[in-house]
């Protein structure tokens, strides 16, 4: 993270501290001083309270200055928009960088009507066994059309490839 | 650093799908996490009705 973002986690949340979005509207600092304490570093506790109590007040910054996730990602999915400070409904952006750690984990995104888009590091095993190593982003053919096989050359689109 | 994780493997199956092994993350369009690896199976001849999984289409 750049700009002295900041994340503090217990074992079921993760709260995002974003400094430059911050209005001192003091909506933390007032209602659960044993977690927010200005005063103090971190400034962030999250070992003062409860998780419940502490999304509570996430909850209530009103701008993107604090916001909040379930570690367990399947829970993310079932947020609903009562939590207004959850990464979902504030900082859509964060549940992309932030689910990998782009240095560990290899992702491959499924496009919708496209290609499987691989990010990260992998080895290629092409039919006559040989391999090869690739980095950063690589997209593969998964509609059948492409000239390039195995990788995507765009032809998804001239077939209408539908993935639903 | 290395050795933590095992770097995934796509291996092309001739005539066939792509085989993932090794420690990934698979995505759906939303981003959330479809599936953590070992192994997978995805489909790469656009059949499937099980997408993006393989389910023997090809063969058809």
């Amino acid at each position: 993270m750049d700009s002295g973002e900041r994340k503090y986690k217990n074992k079921e949340i993760t709260v995002y501290w974003k400094p430059s979005s911050c209005i001192h509207a003091s909506a933390c600092t007032n209602e659960l001083p044993e977690v927010f304490n200005p005063d103090e570093r971190p400034w962030v506790k999250m070992e003062g309270s409860n998780t419940s109590k502490i999304i509570d007040v996430v909850d209530k910054c009103p701008v993107d200055a604090l916001t909040w996730k379930w570690n367990d990602e399947s829970k993310n999915k079932e947020v609903g928009s009562e939590h207004s400070n959850h990464i979902k409904n504030r900082r859509k952006a964060l549940l992309e960088k932030d689910n990998l750690d782009p240095k560990q984990d290899t992702a491959i995104d499924i496009m919708d009507d496209g290609p499987f888009v691989v990010n990260g590091g992998f080895l290629l095993e092409r039919e006559n066994g040989s391999r090869s190593k690739f980095s950063g982003t690589v997209s593969l053919c998964r509609c059948g059309a492409s000239k390039l096989k195995p990788f995507c050359d765009g032809s998804h689109r001239s077939i209408n490839f539908k993935s639903k | 650093m290395e050795g933590k994780k095992n770097i995934p493997v796509i291996t092309i199956i001739k005539d066939g799908p792509l085989k993932v092994s090794g420690d990934f993350t698979l995505l759906k369009e939303n981003r959330f996490p479809l599936e953590s690896g070992s192994e997978v199976w995805l489909c790469r001849c656009g059949k499937s009705s099980r997408k993006p999984f393989c389910d023997g289409s090809h063969k058809k």
